[in-house]
Order: structure tokens, then C-alpha cells, then sequence
């Protein structure tokens, strides 16, 4: 089926044959990797009993106590999971509406500059925050977010506010400050993808366009962001259903006192709760692959009925 | 060609961009490279100036006792041998495998195509967490050794659909030309599609290499009993983390005279991890940065 | 041709690390070489470190140790059970229950029986070695610290207090300071007086660290208040001695009056505005400038100021930091934030693993480490090079024999504490010098800053516990501490879960509390909040735990 919907019609008729033992290569090959993918990932997947069960290292994975869905009810009837789970979904979209954005405007802008060694070194530049670990990050968005802190400084200055602002003592600023916290460590990093893509446009689509009298803002929307729209829907389908994961490291470090309502992800909540507790941390991450994997489908579902490219 | 036709366009607007850009540009370039340069600061101040923070741009009390601290440290040497070896031995295999399992679920007639991929996503997904995979490798006989480092990651679902995402965009094109001419799957894929993905493939290939040159997890919990297999990374977590602790005559009012704390140290270490990174960034970057002229069989 | 170098390159890379799995190390052959891991943080020694090498001349073994880094303990020893990937020696921490109930520990039962080690035997009483018996009915650990040799000698205080800056006393002329609102009042008071530093800091009176675990900074001050030991986790009321009672301090008027008054000196501006999102590294450097004058904290949790206050002379200008044991009453008498008594942590300690292959061994090593001879070498080191012996029979040290063991890379190639192998505190066999350096008289004297010392004579004081002002208690009860009970709770069991709880919801709240602007109301809607994560769960096992190790000391 596929074969014919998807061929070309010119080696359609020509190649069937030719074409089932071209591909029976291909399908060793495939078949290799699926042997291994099985080893290496659905393998581990057996551990997924621990979460219906009272999970002891002494007992192992298959003699341990079977409690059903106890570890599952322990979640839901919990309201700081509850909260958490919120927390963690309201994060991770605004980080991916927020990273995705700036990753790509960030690529696109700089597509456009023409010195190549001016060029070169903003792109080196960008991506270096990626490099530094989330306490040496935190530790400077503390310093910068603090009372008498480089923000409050500049908008002192700038008469935006008239007396500083405590933007730790108040949970409606953390969100947004993860948020920023992200898109400053990851545009550069994130934008490399974009950018690999972007070259690989056909440059004569420019020189037309540009006899055509097109203008900059018109290439950009006519060649540049079509030319990356499969990457961008593809990350975005993939990314979308890492919503879930909005992180550990800067909400632990970050999110202390009296900004632990808002701060604490599923992941935090798993370290407190879930310590020598193999059985509830398994519950989580099933709970975790579930809603990724419902969200995975609905988008390339979406994705499917808009013609794009997609996941699967 | 190209160059000269933009140059003959620009308008007012078009000044106006590149002036707002340019502008742009360098403020972000201040705002990303201010953390890097205030951990460089923070990596040569003295330890007990570092503890009182407030150092933006300029060491205070300049030392360079953190990078001695690091570079002296006993398992460098070894450290760094394995976490070479393993960086470069998995980027090459890690891409090669991706690309060739990418380049089969790319190929528009090939049957299992979405059920592949389809296969591969679910692994992005579903961990059976940190137990299994531990029974797992001991299983396998990979605990304790080198191997545990290379084969675990080595196909990924996240580098095989960027890679089949680059390959769907090329023009089927140069496959059925190829294809008239008698040549074989493996010949394409080595000789007509691979030169074509150098920008996406030099993306996957820093990908695969920042992350084992970064790792350290995975040292500790399968190496953590056979130093001679141990990573630079690990042996850097093991340096900070034992800075935490204090020199047991340091809680009488006694000066530790070389002391070192860990917000120096932790900068040190970054810095000095960072540099080799950097230095290999060039020659991947030409891939991304000035892009490639494809040429050949045009559509 | 590209090809081939990339294979040549990977080749040689494998061959690189082939080559140093290969070369093993050659070492003298009498001597066996085991590994230990500890999970706390650590420093490891240089290969071939000197007095590692003496210890092995005389005792045959070598231990490398490693240490733990960023994982839970929980998790670490998990996977290690699951790999069977064990060292030879190791000090489970909150693990060892589950390595104990996985059978990867060698019990002591029989060793303790037999002469030949009797220095193990030694370390514990008899009824005590019962408090570490496991449910299976064998004894697998011990614990090593918090032990003392005959008379104590230690002149420190490395526990909790409310501290104050010795420039504060002498300000207020050496004052006798019992409560808190006599503590937060002389604060105000010098504030008001001397609001900047000499260096234009402007001091802050008061902070309380409440980040993470080290949230015990603001939480467990109550029990103190009340005149009770650190059982951590609870208070134990001896009201009737014969029956010993299991009370939670986090809802005793005690509490409250305690919340109170840090909310009342939180909005009064007294206390630090960003204590409660405040991290670690801004606390310590808080505290390195000299701008805090008082705060609530175990003293190794802050002792690495004491670098920088060298460093930049504010030892001279007196911000070293005072102890002081405040109680919540005026008069009371009950106080003992100071423990003068051992403090045996029966929850972990020093076990010897199924993978050590000779056991036998193993245990004999241990027994070696209390010998006083081998003790010598790894707390004080070899005579003449590291400490000299007076004509009075006293260790004693030069400048520069402490300068060397202040000196990391001194002490990485030349010193080797086993710090989590057995040792002793306290007064040594000969019954004059102290069992480590830093209780000896001599060197703890000499290491004090002048505003320190002319305090230490102003109160007639001779070491650091006295300014607690604590009782005597040279025996605790036998059930103490509580802590080690509750140490490795989790939510696998129903008091477990609600043990983690209670820790969420103070976190949670405290800070919420203190920052309040209507205090009662808020502090009503904690107490709520913390009745409904069923404390009383927890209390009753605790209770369980209380009468079972009473029951075993009588």
C-alpha cells in the first residue's frame, strides 16, 4: 500500500520487483536495529512491574509483594501531586512556547547577516551558556533577581517601578523567571538545529525571489521559515511531549521557602516522596509516559490532518 | 552572484533591519557571554573571597590555586583519557548508526516506515527507570567496563528523526538518478545522500559528543568501584563534591592554608571542560554557519 | 582515506584504554588492597599516601576509599544491590537497612564473642550493641562516632545554638542571655547602635537559613527551647521516668511562642527580609562578611567562614561567633544544648560486605584500628614529624606540623584519617593526652583569636560548651537519639508517608509563617495543614521504637 501512495509514478510500474530486493537489505539492517532497541530500551520496560508492587532490593523485580494500584492511588489522592503535576505542565508549556520562539527568531535573524566571521562569532557566543551547569546559572539569575539586584537597578533607573521588587518572596515571578532563566541558557544551543537547516535552503530560491523584488520580510516568510517547517513541526511534535519533564535542577535550587507551591515539579516531587521508595518513582514515570505518549499522538495526529511532516 | 544582488537592493528598511539586528545581536552576545566570563572571574579569585560571591567581571585577589586544585586532582589524567576515548569513539559510532537507521525510515517506499518510526519515538518516552537498566547491563556483563559507555546511547530516537527530518527534505531526485544508474542502497546512502547532510550531520555529531563529553552519571553508577574506567566529568562531581566537606582541623579557628572552596573550584572545572568543547566547535561550525552550495542533480 | 583515519583514531583511543585496564598496579604482595565506600562527602587520598602505607606495614591492609557524590543514598545503594557491585568495607548511611535486609552484610555476632576483638566489643556496652541488632536478630554495623575514651577532653561545640558574634557580648559589656526575647533585643539594640562596619557593610541582625535539608536552621529550635536533647525528629518527655513519652515539638506552645516572635522580628525588619528564599552559598557569604550578628545553626555548617575572617582580620574586630543555649523560659534549668553524654547513631555505620572475601580479616582490621598504636597514626600521625612528645608525656604540635595538616595537598599525600572506620574521642590510653589533636588543651588555645579569648575569660569559661549553660547529663537515655529511627523512614510504609509529609509541609510553611502579616491566622491554617499529614502516624511508631529500646535498656 504504502509503496504505492508513496512512490514516484515513474518507478511505479518499472521497479516493483527490483525494488522489494533492494529493499530487503534495508530491512536486515532495520531488523538489526529493532533487535537492539528491543535490548536496550523495551527491555528495562519489565521494571514497570516494580510500580504494582511493594518493590525491596532483596526481593528483586520478580519476587517482590504485589500491592495492585496502591502506588497509583497514592498519587491522585495526594493534593500536593495534584499541584505538582500543575506545576509542572504550566512550566513546561511556557518554556517550550518560550525557548521554541526565541530559538527560532534567533536562527532567522541570524541568517541574515552577511559578515560571516560577525556571524560566526555570535553563534559561538550564544551557545556557551549551555555549557554552564544550572547551580552556576541559578546562582547568577539569584544574584541578578535580587533586591538590590541588577533588574531592579535598571528599572529603578528607567522609573519603570519605584521601589524594588522581591521577586523570590512572591510566587507570581517564578514561572516567568524559570521561563527567561531557560531561554537564556538554551536560544544559542537550540538555535544550532535551525540554523543547520537554513543552509541547506537552495540559494537560487533567494536570487529568484530577489529578482522577483521580494523583500527581506517576504523571504523570510515565503522561503526561509517554509524551508524549516518540518523541523520545526518535528521538534515541536517531539518537545511537546517532554512537556511533562519541565525540569528538576533549576526549580530545586531556584524554587526554595515560600515559592514551593508553584515551584515543585513531578520530578521534585519524586526525589521527596520517592526516596527508597523504587515502587512510587516507577508509578510516576509510568504516569509520566502516559500522558507524553497521549500527547505525542494528538499532535501527530494534528500534524497528520494538516498535511505536515510527522513523527510516525 | 547573491551578494551582489542584495547589495544593489538595500533600501532604507532593509538598513534600518540590519542596523536593529546588528544591535540586537551584540546586546544578546553581552547577555549570553556575561555568565561565562563571571564564572572565569569567579574561577581565579581566592577561595575565601569566592565565598563572599558579589564578583561580576574581575577576579578579586587573583589565584590561579582552583585550576591547580583541578588540574592536580588524582584522577585527571585517567579521567580524561576515558572521557576522550569515549567522546570520540561514540560520536562516530552514534552517527554512523543514526544516520543509517535514518537514512532506511527516510526512504519513501521503504514498508516499515512508520511503524520504525513509530518504534523509535516510544523510546523517547517510556524509561523503566534506573533499577532495570542497571540488572540490565550487568546481564549484558557491560558493569565495570568501558563498553557500558558506548553502546547504551548509541542509536537515539532524537538524533534518528533530526537526521530523517533532513533526509525527507532532500529531493528524491538524486536517489532515482542514482537509482538508473544501478547503484545499490549502501552506495547512495554513503555517496549521494551522506555528502548532503555535512550541516546535519555535523548538528547530531556535537550533540552525541557534548553528551558524553559531559556524562558522568553513568560513571558512577556502573564504574564507580573501577577507577581505571571512571570519566573526567565524575571525577570532577567527586572533587566538588568532597570540598562540601570540611577539613576536619578547619572547625577549630585554624586558617586552611591552601583553601579552596567549591563555588571557585565548580567554576574552574566548568571552565576548564568548556575549553576543549570550544576548540572543536570551528570545525563543525562551518557546516551550520556559512552553509553549502547543493550541487549535482538539480530537481 | 577520511574513513580510515576516524578508524585509526577510535583504534588507538581502545587501545589507550585497553593498555591502562591492563596495568594493574604493583604493590608489595603481603599487603591486600580492599575498597570502602562511604556515603557522605570525602575527600580521597593520593595513591600511596604515607601514613596509608604505615597502617598497611603494620596491619596488612590498604582500603581505598570513595565516596558518595550527588545521588541519594537510597538510590545509590539500591542499584548496587541490583549490579551485586559491592566494596569490600562500606558505611551504608540511611542504606544499610536495605543492604542488611538484601544479605550483603557479614553480621558481627560472632566476632563480638571472641576474645581477639575485644577493641570492637569495647565500643559499646553491652545493652547499646542490642540497639543495633536487626530484625533478623544479628548485628551487622557500628556505629563509629560520638564515642568517648575515658574522661572527655573536647573543648568545642559542634552542634546547634543559637550563635552571636563575641563583638556583640563585649558591646553589651559580657551579659548573661537566657530567652529569646532578651537574644533579639540585644541584637536590635546593637544594630541600632553600630548599623554599618567598619568596612561600610551594613550588618544584618539576624538570618535563618531554610533551604533544603539544612532547614533545620529555622525548624527544630523548639525541642532546644524546652530544655531537650536533639532526638531530631521528636522529644522524648520524662515527666514520668518510668514511662517515657513520645511528644511532637512542632505543636507545643513552645513552638508557637517561637514562630511568633521570629514573625514579630521578621516584620519589625530585624531579621533577614530574604531568609526564606535565601540558598547556601548566599547564607555562607552573608556570614563571611561579618554583616550577620546572630543566627540559628549547627556550627561545621558555617565553620568555613573562619578562612576568611583570618584572611580579612574581622577575628580581630571579634565577628567570631559565640554559642549560646537559650532556653524558653527565664530561670528554667532544663537545657541541654550541649551533650556532654555519647550520642550512639545506631541507623548506620561500619559493616563488612559479603564481597570481602576474607572476613575474618576484615574484622581483625577493624579491631586493629582502635589499637592505640594505629589510632596514634591516623589522628595524629608519626611522632616527630607530625606531633612531638613534651617531658610531661603531652603531644604537642609546632606552627608548622599544623600548618601542614590545615594543608589539603599536605594531607592528601600524608595523612589518613579512615575517618569512617572505628575511632575514639576522648582522653587517650595513657590517660593524658586527648584521643585527637583538637581536643588536646594546648592546641585549642592556641588557635583562639584575642576577642575570643578575653570572652573565654570574662565569662570564666574554658571551652566552648559552657556558654550553652546545659546541664551535665553525662548519661542520656538509652533510647536517645530518636533521630536514628526516623532517619531512613520513607513512604513505603504509612507513618513513613506521613513522616515525608510533615517535612513537605513545613517547608511549606514555615516560611510562610514567619513572613506573615496575621500571624494566628496563618499559623492556625499550618497547624491544620500539618494535622491532616496524620503526625499522629508517625508518633505512635516512634512510640513503638521508644518503648522497644527502653525495654532493652532496663
Amino acid at each position: 500500500m504504502s509503496l504505492i501512495e508513496n512512490d514516484a509514478p515513474a518507478l511505479k510500474s518499472k521497479t516493483t520487483k527490483a525494488d522489494i530486493k533492494r529493499q530487503s537489505i534495508l530491512l536486515i539492517i532495520a531488523g538489526l536495529y529493532v533487535i537492539y532497541g528491543i535490548v536496550f530500551y523495551y527491555l528495562p520496560l519489565l521494571g514497570w512491574i516494580m510500580a504494582f508492587q511493594n518493590y525491596k532490593p532483596r526481593d528483586g523485580l520478580f519476587g517482590s509483594e504485589f500491592v495492585g494500584l496502591k502506588w497509583f492511588k497514592f498519587l491522585f489522592e495526594d493534593k500536593t501531586f495534584l499541584r505538582v503535576l500543575r506545576n509542572t505542565l504550566a512550566m513546561g508549556v511556557i518554556n517550550l512556547v518560550a525557548t521554541t520562539i526565541t530559538a527560532i527568531g534567533f536562527a532567522i535573524l541570524l541568517s541574515e547577516v552577511r559578515n560571516v566571521l560577525g556571524k560566526k562569532i555570535v553563534q559561538t557566543i550564544s551557545y556557551l551558556p549551555h555549557f554552564l551547569s544550572w547551580i552556576v546559572v541559578t546562582s547568577i539569575v539569584r544574584d541578578a533577581f535580587a533586591t538590590k539586584g541588577m533588574i531592579n537597578e535598571l528599572l529603578l533607573n528607567l522609573h519603570i517601578i519605584k521601589t524594588p521588587i522581591s521577586y523570590f518572596m512572591e510566587t507570581k515571578y517564578f514561572w516567568p523567571i524559570v521561563a527567561i532563566s531557560n531561554v537564556w541558557k538554551e536560544t544559542g544551543w537550540n538555535a544550532i538545529i535551525y540554523l543547520a537547516t537554513i543552509t541547506a535552503i537552495d540559494p537560487s530560491l533567494y536570487e529568484a525571489a530577489a529578482m522577483d523584488g521580494a523583500g527581506r520580510w517576504q523571504k523570510i516568510k515565503n522561503i526561509t521559515l517554509p524551508g524549516i517547517r518540518s523541523t520545526i513541526i518535528i521538534l515541536l511534535i517531539m518537545n511537546i511531549g517532554n512537556v511533562i519533564n519541565a525540569g528538576f535542577e533549576i526549580q530545586y535550587l531556584l524554587g526554595l521557602g515560600v515559592l514551593l507551591p508553584v515551584s515543585q515539579t513531578i520530578d521534585i516531587y519524586v526525589l521527596n516522596y520517592g526516596m527508597s521508595n523504587f515502587s512510587l518513582g516507577t508509578a510516576a514515570g509510568i504516569f509520566k509516559t502516559f500522558v507524553s505518549m497521549i500527547l505525542i499522538f494528538t499532535f501527530n495526529y494534528i500534524a497528520k490532518k494538516t498535511g505536515d511532516e510527522r513523527l510516525f | 552572484m547573491f551578494k551582489k544582488l542584495t547589495k544593489t537592493k538595500m533600501n532604507g528598511w532593509d538598513w534600518a533591519f540590519v542596523i536593529c539586528n546588528t544591535i540586537f545581536l551584540i546586546l544578546f552576545c553581552a547577555v549570553t557571554l556575561y555568565p561565562v566570563l563571571n564564572t572565569l572571574a569567579y574561577s581565579f579569585t581566592d577561595g575565601s573571597e569566592a565565598i563572599l560571591k558579589n564578583i561580576h567581571l574581575v577576579p578579586r585577589k587573583f589565584t590561579t590555586a582552583a585550576y591547580k586544585k583541578v588540574f592536580n586532582m588524582s584522577g585527571f589524567r585517567q579521567g580524561l583519557i576515558v572521557t576522550v576515548s569515549r567522546t570520540v569513539l561514540a560520536s562516530f559510532l552514534s552517527l554512523g548508526a543514526n544516520a543509517l537507521l535514518a537514512y532506511i525510515i527516510s526512504r519513501k517506499n521503504f514498508i516499515f516506515k512508520r511503524s520504525l518510526s513509530l518504534f523509535w519515538v516510544i523510546t523517547m518516552y517510556a524509561s523503566g527507570g534506573l533499577i532495570p537498566s542497571v540488572l540490565l547491563m550487568t546481564k549484558l556483563g557491560l558493569t565495570g567496563t568501558f563498553w557500558v559507555y558506548i553502546f547504551p546511547g548509541l542509536v537515539s530516537a532524537f538524533n534518528i528523526l533530526v537526521l530523517r527530518t533532513y533526509m525527507s527534505s532532500l529531493p528524491d531526485s538524486y536517489e532515482e538518478s542514482a537509482q538508473l544508474d544501478g547503484a545499490g542502497h549502501m552506495t547512495i546512502f554513503v555517496r549521494i545522500i551522506s555528502p548532503l547532510c555535512k550541516p546535519v550531520y555535523a548538528t547530531v555529531f556535537l550533540f552525541v559528543a557534548v553528551w558524553h563529553w559531559n556524562s558522568w552519571f553513568d560513571a558512577m553508577i556502573y564504574n564507580r568501584l573501577k577507577s581505571q574506567n571512571t570519566t573526567l566529568q565524575y571525577e570532577l562531581q567527586k572533587l566538588l563534591s568532597s570540598l562540601t566537606q570540611l577539613n576536619p582541623s578547619a572547625d577549630s579557628s585554624g586558617k586552611v592554608t591552601d583553601m579552596t572552596t567549591e563555588i571557585q573550584v565548580r567554576a574552574a572545572a566548568t571552565i576548564a571542560t568548556m575549553l576543549p568543547i570550544i576548540c572543536l566547535y570551528p570545525f563543525l561550525q562551518r557546516y551550520f554557519v556559512t552553509g553549502l552550495t547543493i550541487g549535482g542533480v538539480k530537481e | 582515506m577520511k574513513s580510515k583515519k576516524i578508524i585509526a583514531l577510535a583504534l588507538a583511543c581502545m587501545m589507550t584504554v585497553g593498555a591502562f585496564a591492563g596495568c594493574a598496579k604493583k604493590k608489595s604482595d603481603s599487603v591486600v588492597d580492599w575498597t570502602m565506600i562511604a556515603f557522605m562527602a570525602g575527600k580521597e587520598l593520593n595513591e600511596g599516601n604515607e601514613i596509608q602505607e604505615e597502617i598497611a606495614k603494620k596491619t596488612g591492609v590498604r582500603v581505598k576509599e570513595s565516596w558518595n557524590t550527588a545521588q541519594d543514598v537510597a538510590s545509590a545503594v539500591g542499584t548496587m544491590i541490583a549490579s551485586n557491585d559491592l566494596p569490600d568495607l562500606i558505611d551504608g548511611g540511611n542504606g544499610s537497612k536495605m543492604l542488611a535486609e538484601a544479605g550483603m552484610l557479614v553480621a558481627w555476632d560472632d566476632y563480638l564473642k571472641k576474645d581477639e576483638f575485644k577493641n570492637l566489643k569495647e565500643m559499646f556496652s553491652d545493652k547499646q550493641w542490642e540497639l543495633f541488632r536487626q530484625a533478623d536478630g544479628h548485628i551487622y554495623w557500628a556505629n563509629v562516632f560520638g564515642k568517648t575514651y575515658g574522661e572527655p577532653k573536647s573543648r568545642t561545640h559542634n552542634d546547634e545554638a543559637f550563635w552571636v558574634q563575641v563583638r556583640v557580648l563585649e558591646w553589651a559589656n559580657y551579659p548573661i542571655i537566657e530567652t529569646l526575647d532578651e537574644y533579639f533585643d540585644l541584637l536590635q539594640k546593637y544594630a541600632e547602635a553600630n548599623p554599618k562596619n567598619a568596612d561600610g557593610v551594613d550588618v544584618i541582625p539576624y538570618t535563618a537559613l531554610c533551604e533544603g535539608w539544612r532547614y533545620f536552621c529555622v525548624e527544630n529550635a523548639p525541642q532546644f527551647l524546652d530544655g531537650y536533647p536533639n532526638d531530631g525528629s521528636v522529644l522524648v518527655n520524662l515527666d514520668d521516668p518510668d514511662n517515657p513519652k513520645i511528644e511532637d515539638y512542632n505543636v507545643t506552645p513552645t513552638a508557637h511562642m517561637y514562630f511568633k516572635k521570629l514573625n514579630e522580628v521578621y516584620n519589625a525588619g530585624i531579621m533577614d527580609q530574604e531568609f526564606a528564599t535565601m540558598d547556601y552559598d548566599t547564607y555562607i557569604a552573608k556570614l563571611a562578611s561579618g554583616a550577620v550578628l546572630g543566627m540559628c545553626d549547627q556550627n561545621w555548617d558555617f565553620a568555613q567562614i573562619n578562612n576568611t575572617f583570618i584572611d580579612k582580620g574581622f577575628d580581630k574586630l571579634g565577628y567570631n561567633y559565640i554559642p549560646l543555649g537559650l532556653v524558653a523560659e527565664k530561670g528554667q534549668t532544663k537545657n541541654q544544648w550541649h551533650a556532654y553524654a555519647d550520642v550512639p547513631n545506631v541507623s548506620s555505620g561500619v559493616a563488612v560486605t559479603t564481597k570481602c572475601k576474607d572476613p575474618d580479616k576484615a574484622f581483625k582490621f577493624l579491631n586493629q584500628c582502635l589499637d592505640q598504636e594505629i589510632h596514634d597514626l591516623r589522628f595524629w600521625g608519626i611522632k616527630d614529624v607530625d606531633y612531638k612528645v613534651g617531658d610531661d608525656g603531652l603531644y604537642y604540635r609546632t606552627e608548622e606540623m599544623r600548618k601542614n595538616w590545615q594543608n589539603d595537598a599536605f594531607r592528601a599525600k600524608h595523612v589518613c584519617n579512615y575517618s569512617y572506620l572505628p575511632q575514639w574521642g576522648g582522653t587517650h590510653r595513657d590517660g593524658k593526652n586527648a584521643m585527637k589533636p583538637e581536643d588536646q588543651e594546648s592546641e585549642f588555645f592556641a588557635t583562639l583569636s584575642e576577642p575570643l579569648k578575653k570572652a573565654f575569660e570574662k565569662y570564666n569559661y574554658t571551652s566552648y560548651g559552657d556558654f550553652l549553660r546545659s546541664e551535665h547529663i553525662t548519661k542520656l537515655g538509652f533510647w536517645y537519639p530518636m533521630y536514628s529511627h526516623s532517619n531512613d523512614m520513607n513512604s513505603t510504609t504509612d507513618y513513613g508517608a506521613a513522616w515525608v509529609r510533615m517535612g513537605e509541609c513545613k517547608h511549606e510553611w514555615l516560611p510562610k509563617v514567619i513572613t506573615s502579616k496575621d500571624f494566628e491566622t496563618d499559623w492556625a491554617a499550618y497547624q491544620k495543614a500539618y494535622a491532616d499529614c496524620k503526625p499522629e502516624l508517625f508518633l505512635a511508631e516512634m512510640q513503638k521504637e521508644l518503648d522497644r529500646r527502653a525495654a532493652l535498656g532496663k
